[in-house]
């Protein structure tokens, strides 16, 4: 599956999505090139979970397109989204609980991949988010941290091409988030693509090569976080329109 | 599990079939019965296990595959002169395709309200057995000609038992049993990981269908005479679940140690106590819906006795 | 409303009305119809008892949906709990040559207790718990108020001889006395409950915390004593219908099963936790039921499988139900 002609390997069309009377999103446009990682933020109430989930097939566009590689795979089952390549993470973890460390990670591979190769992989994976100790313990008993880098290392199983992570920052302490962000980039530097949706704006301007910004469904601005940071329209959106003068996020 | 293990479960289990093979010679005919009653149930909670344990659809209305076993053998039988082997592989059939029919828009529902739907079919199924009469005789019930040997429906059971175990291990300690597992847990997040959830449920119901339907025909040629009532029995569906959730829901020894306790308990104080072990039943979904929901074999994970997780 | 919200809702407007028309095209079939004034006298008969019957039916049905309501627990044992009001005025009648009806007087107040011991002893644990959890509970609890039945009074049929004198409508359409009777005391019933959900703080506060248990207690509401009062509420209005219907039909331990179902059917046909949901779904559920006896061959059989396919149908096109959104 090569990428489009313009190195553009996941893009949101348009997409609209509403929930009731409520826009959650709203003709969200963006585009995110091969290898990179790219950010999504906005205040509560934006869209950016929304988003993700058209984009994974976990919820249904209104309209619009979502193109992986220039195909139009919105509306695809959450499984098939999965099966191109097109991997994600949960804003609140979702691990499976009453299975094992181990059973997590053997759960995602298909059953047209061999034994010994899953387990070589997931042995791998959970070696380097650091779970080896814990491989026989139940999901459910990890700590929130470790349960996070569980999800991650899941969410790897298959070696899949995109990563969509959802606020992966959110409740974990420092060292385990500088750990998370060194697999971030070594995946980066693999020829993977990242997009992260995050409210910690140090995570977002440090890490990130490109970043989408959203409010009322729509994108607002997008360019490198030199830009980001300098724009009156996040600012705005962020910290409403009343203040005055320039307020640095981050 | 490592390979020293699953060879060392195969022995077991191989023992076991051994030590009941035996069996009949020496054994008077009520314990004989009581033998195969119990391999019944065993077969009876590991099939209901697959579909409300492994993957987490907790089904009320399992007795119907039972029934519908049982009918499709008498029918088969009595009416169209079939020898006596081939409608079993008949009823599995007949359940399985029932199973596929019924599975696809029964399994969009959830938790509670599944159960509660596949309540509805078994009653349903009783109903219409009652009052197809064209085809199931109806409330009078199928009545067999020949007198069946009673060593032969036994064999019947133990191999069916056998398989049943067999299917049940293979399925826990496999992956896609570990997959089965993630749609329990968490339905969501195991559509995240490639598992085409639909696919994978029906699967598990079907498995867990055809075996209760063979295991109501041979049940039907060892007591000759099948009626709606007795053969859509709910109490069935009861002991069922309580068996599998006393043992463990979720495991394969769970089921086969909740079968053989619950029934023992059953037949000893059947005897003295008619309706008294009845209230019994009913206090004992209670307490271990309320306190014990990984039954027995959870209660030993949790102590250390036995290791978590089917996969090492 | 949402587009697939409204869709569903036409779905389930659309399967009501096949399944209000089946009966008769099946009768029409079988020839069980006839049009000429005697049997629509007969139709007419049997529909107005049909609706008088949905009045008991949504009397009881009200409790049970306003214990998932309140508590998000599924009580399948709610047909024993009927079975049991059925019992109590039976005693009444039979040892203590008390009116029936007027052993409402102290079986209600019995009601209420037994459902406030339940709700401490029992149903306070289960909470929180998955909805799966209670049903099992409940579900046990059911079986064991069977067993104890029986133990008591055997499995064989009761009924109470009461006022089955007809009372003719028009010169075709008659019904018995004691269902006219049990339609306007379960009328008075279900008013006097509606009102008092309405009208009164304790009412206000059951219907709050049925919204939002959380939000509920912050604004200083005990839901401990709601959760109590709830339970009593709900035994109490099924042992009124319990000796409702005991005045009407013959039952034995196992009856219960029935109703249990047929309560199931009608506050998920209504939107469960929906007070006036349960009452348009017990009038729609009996009205059903009197037409599927009447013109469907082996009509009596099959009024349970009506009650089972609504339910299934139900929970298959728009799970929330009549009054409910889409998914409940």
């Amino acid at each position: 599956m090569a990428p489009g002609a313009n190195g553009i390997v996941l893009e949101a069309r348009d997409l609209r999505k509403a929930f009731g009377g409520v826009h959650a999103v709203d003709g969200c446009s963006f585009a995110i090139p091969r290898g990179k990682i790219c950010g999504l933020i906005g205040p509560n109430g934006s869209g950016k979970t929304t988003t993700f989930n058209l984009l994974t097939g976990v919820a249904q566009p209104d309209g619009g397109q979502v193109l992986h590689n220039g195909v139009d795979i919105a509306g695809l089952k959450p499984h098939l989204v999965f099966r191109r390549g097109i991997t994600r993470t949960f804003q609140i973890t979702r691990v499976f609980r009453e299975m094992t460390v181990l059973e997590n990670m053997l759960s995602a591979t298909g059953l047209d991949v061999p034994e010994r190769v899953a387990r070589e992989r997931a042995g791998e994976l959970i070696a380097l988010v650091k779970l080896s100790h814990l491989r026989g313990e139940y999901g459910g008993r990890l700590s929130y941290g470790q349960q996070k880098l569980l999800e991650f290392a899941r969410a790897l199983m298959t070696d899949p091409d995109v990563i969509l992570l959802d606020e992966p920052a959110a409740g974990v302490n420092r060292t385990l988030l500088q750990h998370l962000l060194e697999q971030i980039h070594r995946l980066q530097e693999a020829g993977k693509t990242i997009l992260i949706v995050e409210h910690d704006m140090n995570v977002i301007m440090n890490h990130c090569e490109r970043i989408f910004v959203m409010d009322y469904g729509v994108k607002i601005a997008e360019g490198p976080p030199s830009e980001i940071q300098g724009d009156e329209r996040v600012t705005e959106a962020y910290f409403g329109r009343r203040r005055s003068g320039v307020v640095h996020a981050g | 599990m490592t390979q020293r293990e699953h060879l060392r479960n195969l022995a077991l289990l191989g023992l076991l079939a051994l030590v009941l093979a035996v069996l009949p010679s020496g054994l008077s005919v009520y314990l004989l019965s009581f033998a195969m009653f119990t391999m019944m149930y065993v077969v009876l909670a590991l099939s209901w296990n697959i579909i409300s344990g492994f993957t987490g659809y907790t089904s009320f209305g399992h007795v119907a595959f039972y029934g519908i076993g049982a009918y499709a053998c008498a029918i088969l039988v009595v009416d169209h002169s079939w020898p006596w082997l081939p409608t079993l592989v008949m009823a599995a059939l007949v359940a399985g395709l029932v199973a596929v029919a019924i599975g696809y828009p029964v399994l969009r529902l959830k938790g509670p309200y599944f159960a509660i739907a596949m309540l509805g079919m078994a009653e349903g199924t009783r109903v219409v057995a009652t009052v197809w009469d064209g085809l199931t005789h109806g409330g009078v019930g199928i009545s067999f000609p020949s007198v069946e040997n009673s060593t032969s429906t036994y064999y019947a059971m133990l191999a069916l038992m056998l398989i049943t175990i067999a299917v049940a291990y293979l399925v826990a300690h496999s992956r896609f049993g570990i997959r089965l597992n993630a749609i329990r847990e968490d339905e969501v997040a195991a559509e995240a990981i490639g598992i085409n959830v639909t696919r994978y449920k029906l699967v598990a119901f079907v498995l867990s269908a055809i075996f209760p339907a063979v295991a109501g025909g041979i049940q039907a040629y060892k007591v000759l005479y099948i009626e709606p009532q007795a053969v859509f029995f709910v109490q069935i569906t009861i002991a069922m679940a309580l068996m599998s959730m006393l043992g463990g829901k979720g495991t394969v020894i769970g089921p086969v140690i909740g079968a053989v306790l619950l029934y023992t308990a059953q037949e000893l104080t059947w005897v003295n106590f008619p309706t008294a072990h009845l209230i019994a039943y009913g206090l004992f979904i209670i307490v271990v819906a309320r306190f014990m929901p990984r039954g027995l074999i959870g209660f030993a994970i949790d102590r250390g006795w036995v290791r978590k997780g089917m996969v090492h | 409303m949402e587009r697939s919200e409204v869709r569903s809702l036409y779905l389930l407007a659309a399967f009501l009305v096949a399944a209000y028309a089946l009966p008769f095209v099946i009768g029409i079939w079988y020839g069980t119809v006839r049009w000429d004034a005697d049997w629509l006298g007969y139709l007419g008969t049997v529909v107005l008892s049909g609706f008088l019957q949905g009045g008991v039916y949504a009397m009881f049905a009200v409790g049970l949906t306003m214990i998932f309501g309140v508590m998000r627990i599924i009580n399948a044992a709610h047909g024993e709990w009927v079975m049991m009001g059925a019992y109590l005025s039976w005693v009444a009648f039979f040892f203590l040559g008390v009116d029936p009806l007027m052993a409402l007087v102290f079986t209600l107040p019995i009601a209420f207790l037994f459902g406030m011991v339940l709700q401490k002893v029992l149903l306070n644990a289960v909470v929180g718990q998955p909805e799966l959890t209670g049903l099992l509970v409940t579900f046990g609890l059911g079986l064991t108020m069977i067993y104890v039945a029986e133990l008591i009074f055997t499995t064989d049929f009761r009924t109470i001889p009461y006022a089955p004198q007809t009372v003719r409508i028009t010169e075709t359409i008659a019904v018995s006395q004691n269902k006219v009777i049990s339609f306007a005391m379960a009328l008075v019933i279900s008013l006097g409950v509606y009102f008092f959900l309405r009208v009164t703080r304790t009412g206000k506060a059951i219907r709050a915390t049925a919204l939002n248990a959380e939000v509920a207690m912050v604004c200083g509401i005990n839901v401990g004593r709601i959760y109590l009062i709830t339970t009593g509420i709900a035994a109490s209005l099924a042992v009124a219908g319990g000796a409702l219907v005991s005045i009407q039909f013959g039952f034995n331990p196992e009856t219960g099963i029935v109703y249990t179902l047929q309560a199931f059917t009608i506050i998920i046909l209504g939107g469960r936790g929906h007070y006036v949901g349960a009452l348009i779904g017990g009038f729609m559920l009996a009205v059903l039921e009197s037409l599927v006896s009447l013109m469907i061959p082996n009509g009596t059989a099959m009024v349970e499988l009506a009650a089972y396919g609504l339910l299934i149908a139900v929970l298959l096109i728009r799970p929330g139900g009549l009054m409910g959104v889409k998914e409940g």
